[in-house]
């Protein structure tokens, strides 16, 4: 017994690993600033709530005191999460790797530390900065509960949800570099995987198809997703009408079973339970295996690579040809090649490809309706008859006085009668009015039928709205790849001491950045082609459908791919010149990539809120439309999706089209400008790194 | 003679921390210039500003008579630096990477084939040139390390440790081609701790310590500097400890000490003629064994006159 408890008192509270950094940690100056601008940034959004509530709190109700807190609380718990998943890969990632870099990895294996010990000590003195973080932050939650409005409970699934994610991300970093998956450099992986994950589900989430139909016939507020999001499952927690899970009995039956009902009731408490367990299950065959995959001299991603034939393993291959500009050759060529950008290049491409292609078929097609007509042969003209088509129903008898209605969607419906009707399939809207079937008659008869288009897989009106999620995602993830390829791409030859052995050779700064630049760019263009041939795709049909006469609107307008290129290009050139920027600056790499990720999302994240919230300004009316094409994203959306977010700038509504071509101007010639505007500012840019080059290199040496 | 580096006071602080101290150094075009030093006295410092990659404080530095800081361009196509790490470029293969840095000096076309080839054959690196830089071991890096600094013709190498961590095969090939370089008359500048090694290399060697070079010239002089007082080791049949207070007491003699079964005799400086010794015993009736003069060598000249002191 004693031996047990002595086994658990060694394994945590007497951890040597854990106990050094918890002695050390704190006192730490670095750990300060960081739990000190956290803290900070949670105050500020406090404030910054409570000032845009825009009300005197002297003069405010309980109710709305209560609501206000309720607002607070809900934009408190947000940011905290995001602040978690930023910066939970930073302090795990480095978890194994960074004994391994520093060399003590061997020392502590041959130590008679238990497995355990070193996993566990290993993971939780990385988890512990995270987990002291989520306590700073307890008191600026603790102001909801002056105005009231907020249960104590739901601030504890708050910070649950922020703990299991950290512990998730935590657990992960720990079987990637147990298993020899990745390096320290994997956190960009993170990055990646966790934007995509986030913002693809979120995305996902707002179609009907993954809420499954309740008993009453209506949709769950909870989706497939819910469960295993964090973000989602964090929603739940505010009790909000739209996002309240259903009751289990309000379940289908096959869904009212252990675990899905607690799945759909309860997804913040799966979502908590279930990261823990996963946590435990990704943890577990770290401590069982990690010293036998410590002997090992494969790695287990190259013995990935090699059963999929992606590399041999061997230690030599064909020399290709470099390129007279040495610099620009390496940064396309080797960083493009290397096994795993490889596969992340062409699973980018291919899922960005399919992913158009789906959405353009399911546009282009429709669903097969329950009843349908189908010109001529429903119609028999010599009986005055007409059959209906996938139910079975008998054919009806049409007097020549009847009704017949056509309605295209978002329009009136108007009298049309059935020789008016194009040829083709129609489906039949509700039911058609029938007369009173006169006593003996063996065949109804039709007073009035209403015939519409067949409805789209997907509508018009989602599929901008899924062509412009999947395209901001696209770009979202090429902005992470390139500032993470130019963030590394001095630090990495700064570390492996190559900078050196090209600052002795006659190339010159300009020489030098002009060709990271050129190779950064070569390296990310087929990346960055593929949310343009997306939208070539939607571009493409519509014209098809137009050359064949059909009735369209666009999807997207094509003036699109004259502009989105461009600016795509010149966003991307920003990123890769702050990557670089922060990686001539920094000395290490995660510290480089780290900084300059931050910048990157806060320009973007920042220049984005402050182009809807222009756009969305009634006030402006067009001229939001100029100070919007400024911001990428918010031009993207101009571009792709106006009717969902500038629907009264564009005029859409209203009877004259001249307001459309106005806006459709005013956001080509702007986009343009902004285009150019960042050119100059990527150029200032180059020429002032240029400049500092030797100086702040020279200022690391050592 | 031409003198190809030379540095006048040459200093280069970090911080409080000074790494070079009026350094004054000249070495001529064909040498081949040992820089021995313990660790952190400031070879690499040294070594990395001629190489233009650091700016000295105050100073000057010069090579080819181009003033380092203001004349690095001119600089860097005539010399080839060879730090003590081996820049490793992942997903590299050798001729790629010669390749890599032949056009970085700006050799294109058919002339980088044709260089590449000669200078894998100089090195022996021939057979691998398919081989990934990164799977080789680090003989052959350092080997490639050497070829790299070739593919330019330069007149300067500043080797870094070049021999550090090789094992006795791959050191002893690694100073044959060192020997070839300097049969084609290149000026070498080489740091390393293998003093023997650099004994068979250099015409000059430079000791530093502490920032502060101590001595600099050629090697034979140096021993003959630091040899002081000549040393004889005496071996006698019999009673080595009768024999020892026998010698002690010549006016010729400094000291006798026994030393693991013969005695360590030091004669006083400007004593040369040691014939005296074993005449003196054999007239006492002592067996004489054997009597031999202490070899002093780089190793002993760098010990005597290095104090060990590290900053």
């Amino acid at each position: 017994m004693l031996g047990v408890a002595d086994y658990f008192w060694r394994l945590l509270p007497a951890n040597p690993i854990l106990r050094r950094v918890v002695e050390t940690g704190g006192k730490r100056r670095r750990d300060l600033f960081i739990r000190c601008g956290y803290l900070g940034f949670l105050i500020g959004v406090v404030i910054f709530s409570l000032i845009s509530s825009n009300s005197s709190f002297g003069s405010m109700s309980l109710d709305q005191l209560a609501k206000v807190s309720a607002q607070l609380f809900r934009t408190t718990s947000y940011w905290q999460l995001g602040l978690v998943a930023f910066l939970a890969p930073v302090f795990t990632a480095g978890a194994i790797t960074q004994e391994k870099d520093s060399q003590t990895y061997d020392i502590l294996l041959a130590t008679p530390l238990t497995n355990a010990q070193i996993v566990l000590g290993s993971l939780l003195s990385r988890l512990f900065f995270v987990v002291t973080l989520l306590i700073s932050g307890i008191p600026v939650f603790s102001i909801t509960q002056v105005f009231g409005g907020v249960a104590i409970s739901a601030i504890a699934y708050s910070f649950a949800i922020a703990a299991a994610t950290a512990f998730v991300t935590g657990a992960i970093a720990m079987a990637i570099a147990v298993f020899k998956v990745g390096t320290r450099r994997t956190i960009f992986s993170f990055y990646l995987f966790i934007t995509v994950y986030v913002a693809g589900l979120w995305m996902l989430d707002t179609l009907d198809y993954f809420h499954p139909a309740l008993a009453d016939g209506t949709r769950s507020t909870t989706s497939w997703f819910t469960g295993i999001h964090p973000f989602l499952a964090l929603r739940v927690i505010f009790n909000e009408k739209a996002h309240i899970p259903p009751d289990v009995l309000a379940l289908p039956s096959n869904l009212q079973r252990w675990p899905l009902g607690w799945y759909f009731s309860s997804p913040q408490t799966f979502y908590v339970a279930f990261m823990f367990t996963l946590s435990f299950v990704l943890v577990s065959p770290s401590i069982v295996f990690l010293r036998r995959l410590a002997q090992s001299s494969n790695t287990l991603r190259s013995w990935v690579l090699q059963k999929l034939r992606i590399t041999k393993g061997d230690k030599s291959r064909k020399p290709r040809a470099v390129w007279s500009n040495p610099i620009a050759w390496r940064e396309a060529k080797t960083k493009a090649s290397a096994a795993r950008a490889s596969i992340l290049r062409y699973v980018f491409i291919a899922a960005g490809v399919i992913g158009a292609l789906v959405l353009c078929w399911m546009y282009s097609t429709t669903y097969e309706p329950d009843r349908y007509v189908l010109l001529p042969d429903s119609y028999d003209a010599d009986n005055n008859t007409l059959t209906m088509f996938g139910r079975n129903d008998l054919p009806a008898r049409m007097p020549r006085d009847t009704m017949v209605q056509y309605k295209e969607p978002g329009q009136e419906k108007r009298d049309m009668g059935l020789a008016s009707l194009a040829r083709g399939k129609y489906q039949v809207v509700g039911q058609p009015a029938y007369e009173p079937n006169p006593r003996g008659a063996r065949v109804n008869t039709i007073a009035s039928i209403t015939l519409a288009p067949l409805d789209r897989r997907v509508s018009a009106d989602d599929a901008r709205k899924f062509l412009l999620g999947m395209i901001a995602i696209e770009f979202a993830v090429i902005l992470l790849i390139v500032t993470n390829a130019a963030a590394s791409t001095v630090t990495r030859e700064k570390e492996d001491g190559s900078l050196d052995l090209l600052l002795a050779t006659p190339i010159t700064s300009r020489y030098y950045i002009w060709g990271k630049l050129r190779g950064l760019v070569s390296f990310v263009l087929p990346l960055a082609a593929v949310p343009i041939a997306s939208i070539l795709m939607f571009v493409l049909y519509d014209l098809y459908r137009a050359a064949s006469g059909q009735s369209f609107d666009w999807i997207v307008f094509p003036e699109s791919l004259l502009i989105l290129p461009g600016t795509i290009v010149v966003v991307v050139a920003f990123a890769a010149i702050l990557g670089m920027q922060m990686s001539l600056r920094c000395r290490r790499t995660v510290m480089a990539v780290m900084s300059s990720v931050g910048i990157v999302l806060g320009v973007c994240v920042g220049l984005a809120l402050c182009g809807y919230n222009v756009v969305d300004s009634r006030g402006l009316g067009q001229v939001g439309l100029v100070f919007g094409s400024f911001s990428p994203f918010t031009l993207m959306t101009l571009l792709v999706n106006p009717r969902g977010y500038a629907n009264e700038q564009f005029g859409f509504n209203a009877s004259d089209p001249s307001s459309v071509a106005t806006a459709r101007m005013l956001v080509f010639v702007f986009g343009w400008a902004a285009t150019g505007a960042y050119t100059m500012l990527v150029w200032a840019m180059y020429k002032s790194m240029v400049k500092n080059f030797d100086m702040t290199i020279r200022k690391q040496s050592r | 003679m031409s003198v190809v580096i030379k540095t006048v006071n040459l200093t280069k602080r970090y911080g409080t921390l000074v790494a070079l101290s009026n350094l004054n150094l000249e070495i001529n075009a064909g040498d081949c210039f040992g820089f021995i030093g313990p660790n952190g006295a400031g070879k690499s410092t040294t070594i990395k500003i001629l190489a233009t990659l650091l700016q000295p404080t105050w100073g000057e530095a010069r090579v080819c008579d181009y003033v380092v800081g203001y004349q690095s361009r001119q600089i860097r196509p005539l010399i080839g630096f060879v730090p003590d790490y081996f820049g490793a470029y992942e997903d590299m293969v050798v001729q790629e990477y010669l390749e890599f840095f032949a056009a970085a000096y700006n050799i294109n076309g058919a002339n980088r084939n044709k260089i590449v080839n000669d200078v894998l054959e100089l090195t022996d690196l021939g057979y691998k040139r398919d081989a990934l830089v990164d799977g080789l071991s680090r003989g052959m890096k350092q080997r490639l390390s050497i070829a790299r600094v070739l593919l330019h013709d330069p007149k300067v190498l500043l080797l870094d440790e070049p021999a550090g961590n090789l094992d006795p095969r791959a050191r002893i090939e690694m100073r044959e081609l060192l020997k070839e370089l300097r049969r084609m008359g290149k000026t070498i500048m080489i740091s390393s701790h293998i003093l023997p090694e650099l004994q068979d290399l250099c015409n000059t060697v430079g000791i530093i310590e502490q920032g502060e070079l101590i001595y600099a010239g050629p090697w034979a002089d140096i021993v003959k500097r630091a040899r002081g007082g000549m040393v004889l080791h005496v071996t006698v049949a019999d009673n080595p400890a009768a024999a020892g207070a026998l010698l002690a007491q010549n006016p010729g003699i400094e000291s006798v000490n026994p030393n693991n079964g013969f005695l360590e005799v030091s004669l006083k400086e400007g004593v040369t003629d040691y014939s005296f010794v074993p005449q003196q015993l054999v007239g006492a009736g002592f067996k004489l064994m054997m009597l031999r003069e202490e070899e002093v060598n780089l190793e002993t000249a760098f010990m005597r006159l290095t104090k060990g002191m590290v900053q």
